[in-house]
């Protein structure tokens, strides 16, 4: 694996600061996505000081249980001060525990039920083409989305309507191994006949190299992630921490971990 | 009214350039000419219904007004959740168009029937709901919501009404007003045979055409009086009662599948919906008051 980059260390950092200060969040699968999140702003053209820029191009965070991850990537970003992710879930916060499009800077899609955002970031797309605009959209999906049927849906129908312009990020970080699993998403990607690239998901430059890759086709970006990637506390212990924030003691050891990572 | 839904919407594709149109595997026969003319916006995108409603939520993002169209259960029940989420929760619009209302496939069987969604949708925080009663009030409709960017449902039936009323978005229609202390409301196609039964009778008839919003003035206007809502689905009655205090009864839709073939007409015979069982209903209110 390589080694984790500072930019990526700092979103982590901020991810439990957040949550420690906020008493929520999924830290696990936020951590698993931060790599894939900075690949995917690093790649695309946006504007953080003009979130609705006209000429942007999209990012989905289809896996809106991830939101604490993806605030915490978008004011790295410059969207809005970090300082506000301790509001995280708060009754005024801008920032929810799933991304609402019409509150937090940045948002594309207000998401939380899976399989959701996957088909609006499809429907983008296909707007994007019927407007002869070379805008991109990109769409991050978990392993444990991808059993919503929803998902095979929007990928059958992008892949019909041969949208080259659409990128689907697969989180796998193998969340399902507790209930329904694909052990092979590479494989179904190939089969709903998406041009497939497989990398590590802690690879930032891998990451990039992958998003960038021209393509004729719908591209499909299968992740292979880690469950909070950083701390091996919660590595090794995933399901214990699936949803919930660190107490004092917990959290300065949790820090530790990652300032070793 | 599917043919007028491809008439109204083929004019509009040719003035409006952000009219994109849907269809689930349905009418794709129907609307060959609309494609042939605007291939890069009409897609018989497949049976996916979930994903239609989606895609369409991100075409509106974009600006675009979607159409999207297939057969009335699966478009509706099967995606209450994705209209929830992807259209009102979001803010984006879409036309949802179903076709096969209530019992307009009789023959099919209990998982073609549809009376239920324009109860659910009308559940739906920023949703329009209409249910237009034939081909010119299914235009008259759609020309005046398609382009507000918010997600509206039209509801088609091979089985209009020969009634010519005058309708508008979001406005009861007073067909009868006798000064009755009982009054009929209905909605849609069913008006047809609501007319049938009750021309010659001292009642006051009022027609909907928008479940919601619902008109309120109308309904206010009428408080006073006995109300018997007599409509083949759900969600009229339930948005009358938007109006505190009034005295609704309720004559439609049994609670248990009707899982009898044949035809719509056949159906509405059995459960009382023909102009003889809604003319039995009315006359029974109207010999208590």
């Amino acid at each position: 694996m390589a080694a984790m980059h500072p930019f990526c260390r700092e979103i982590r950092r901020n991810i439990l600061i957040a949550s420690r200060a906020s008493g929520h969040g999924h830290i696990p699968t936020s951590f698993s996505i931060v790599e894939m999140l900075c690949a995917a702003y690093d790649t695309l053209r946006h504007r953080p000081a003009e979130p609705r820029w006209p000429d942007r191009d999209i990012f989905v965070l289809s896996k809106g249980h991830a939101a604490l991850g993806f605030y915490a990537a978008l004011a790295q970003y410059g969207y809005f001060p970090v300082e506000e992710l301790k509001t995280f879930g708060a009754f005024q916060s801008r920032l929810g525990c799933h991304p609402d499009r019409q509150k937090a800077p940045g948002v594309e899609v207000s998401t939380g039920s899976l399989g959701h955002g996957i088909g609006v970031a499809t429907g983008m797309a296909l707007a994007f083409r019927i407007a002869g605009s070379p805008r991109r959209v990109v769409t991050l999906i978990g392993d444990g989305e991808a059993n919503e049927g929803s998902v095979w849906e929007s990928i059958m129908i992008a892949v019909n309507l041969k949208l080259a312009n659409f990128t689907v990020m697969l989180d796998f970080n193998r969340s399902q191994v507790r209930s329904l699993q694909i052990p092979n998403p590479a494989e179904r990607f190939k089969a709903f006949c998406c041009d497939t690239i497989e990398v590590d998901g802690h690879d930032l430059e891998a990451l990039k190299s992958a998003l960038l890759r021209p393509s004729g086709a719908v591209k499909a970006i299968v992740a292979r992630t880690v469950k909070g990637c950083g701390c091996p506390t919660l590595t090794r212990n995933v399901f214990e921490w699936h949803r919930r924030s660190p107490k004092p003691d917990e959290f300065d050891s949790l820090m530790k971990e990652l300032e070793a990572a | 009214m599917r043919k007028q839904f491809k008439e109204t919407t083929f004019d509009l594709a040719a003035r409006d350039d952000k009219v994109v149109i849907i269809l689930g595997d349905i009418s794709h026969f129907l609307f060959m000419p609309v494609q042939e003319k605007f291939p890069a916006r009409v897609y018989n995108m497949g049976i996916c219904e979930n994903g239609l409603i989606s895609v369409a939520a991100g075409l509106s993002s974009q600006g675009f007004h979607p159409f999207v169209h297939t057969i009335n259960p699966f478009i509706t029940e099967r995606c209450v959740e994705h209209i929830k989420d992807d259209l009102c929760y979001n803010g984006f619009g879409a036309n949802i168009v179903s076709t096969g209302a209530s019992f307009d496939y009789a023959w099919d069987g209990a998982t073609h029937h549809c009376y239920g969604e324009l109860a659910t949708l009308r559940m739906l925080p920023g949703m329009e709901v209409t249910q237009p009663g034939n081909a010119r009030e299914l235009d008259t409709l759609i020309r005046s919501q398609y382009n507000n960017s918010r997600p509206t449902y039209f509801r088609l039936s091979d089985n209009g009404h020969n009634l010519d009323v005058p309708v508008q978005f979001g406005k009861a229609n007073i067909l009868k007003d006798t000064g009755s202390e009982l009054t009929i409301i209905t909605a849609g196609p069913i008006l047809g045979n609501v007319m049938e039964a009750v021309r010659d009778l001292p009642v006051n008839l009022v027609y909907f055409t928008t479940i919601k919003p619902i008109d309120t003035d109308v309904i206010a206007r009428f408080r006073h009086t006995k109300i018997l809502v007599v409509h083949d689905a759900h969600g009229l009655q339930e948005a009358v009662h938007e109006v505190p205090d009034v005295a609704v009864s309720y004559h439609g839709l049994p609670d248990r599948f009707c899982v009898s073939y044949g035809t719509v007409h056949d159906i509405r015979r059995e459960i009382g919906l023909d102009p003889a069982g809604i003319r039995h209903a009315a006359q029974d209110r109207l010999a208590v008051l």
